[in-house]
């Protein structure tokens, strides 16, 4: 159903690094300046992009262990290359 | 910025050593771009998990605890009448007179208003919710002091039990006012209300809604303002 590659687990880990860190700079900006707004934006929001951001990372981890990719062309170049760092 | 005088102080001081470890983690990872070998998955796992683990957990409880405070009741405008009040040394009004004594403290918005119940801590940031829903949606831009806003009420009638936790009606000098002997069954039963006779305000008497203009009165107001 989905053509899974090395590049869309590449991919995968690279959204979960910058949502990461968009829920990171929320949650740091609620602990630095404490407003009514900023608490529950990061105690809401922030919390959802990091949960779905290492969920998103897992899943990836989960392709990669599974050998997702390891046949397609790119990933053999990656591979060969630097590992599995294609892209 | 940073001293550390609490429980609450630590935490924050983790959650942020916490986050400043995973955003050099995913910093690096971003900038150099490594294969995703064993080693990088590992590091990534503290990045993307463990550390921001860490800084949520931290960073909810002292932000909880940070809302327990006046200070924060007090980052709303419209609630300026009554911290105001409350922190001065030299009102009267019971909230002020409340906020002097040491059980009370920093926190006497919170000890007297959080519901009484076993859950009452979960119910009191619930609506705490609906406060901040109507602050952006009803009082955001009315004057400083909330000038022009509607008057501010509570959800529902204040209860005595927050009034026996300490004046257990018990105590015999408590007992021998006149008004307190009169009735002191119904007050325990919770059929007279303490807030019947030690009124709005008295309690806080430069809320619009018990009839203040939101500032001091004139004297402490020229000394203050």
């Amino acid at each position: 159903m989905f053509n899974v590659t090395k590049i869309t687990i590449r991919r995968l880990v690279l959204i979960s690094t910058i949502a990461t860190l968009g829920s990171l700079f929320l949650m740091v900006a609620s602990i630095l300046f404490p407003g009514p707004l900023l608490l529950v934006v990061a105690m809401s929001m922030g919390q959802v992009l990091g949960v779905s951001s290492l969920v998103l990372y897992l899943l990836a981890i989960a392709l990669d262990l599974q050998g997702y990719g390891e046949h397609d062309e790119l990933g053999q170049a990656g591979s060969a290359g630097s590992g599995t760092g294609g892209e | 910025m940073f001293e550390l005088h609490s429980t609450e102080d630590v935490l924050r001081l983790s959650a942020l050593s916490s986050a400043v470890i995973a955003i050099a983690i995913l910093v690096y990872y971003l900038a150099v771009r490594p294969p995703l070998g064993r080693a990088t998955k590992v590091v990534l796992l503290f990045g993307l998990g463990v550390m921001p683990l860490a800084v949520s957990l931290a960073g909810n409880i002292s932000g909880f605890e940070y809302t327990l405070r006046r200070d924060f009741c007090g980052s709303c405008h419209v609630m300026r009448p009554y911290v105001e009040d409350a922190s001065d040394p030299a009102s009267k009004s019971l909230a002020s007179i409340h906020s002097r004594n040491a059980a009370f403290g920093p926190e006497s918005c919170y000890t007297c208003h959080a519901d009484y119940q076993i859950f009452g801590a979960m119910t009191t940031k619930a609506n705490g919710l609906k406060h901040l829903y109507y602050y952006i949606t009803e009082y955001a831009n009315t004057g400083p002091y909330g000038e022009g806003g509607k008057p501010i009420h509570m959800y529902k009638e204040f209860q005595n039990g927050m009034c026996v936790r300490c004046h257990s009606t018990e105590a015999p000098r408590w007992a021998a006012v006149e008004d307190h002997a009169g009735m002191i069954e119904d007050i325990r039963k919770g059929d007279a209300k303490c807030i019947d006779c030690h009124t709005g305000e008295k309690i806080h008497p430069r809320a619009f809604a018990h009839g203040g203009n939101g500032k001091a009165p004139a004297p402490a107001g020229e000394q203050k303002e």
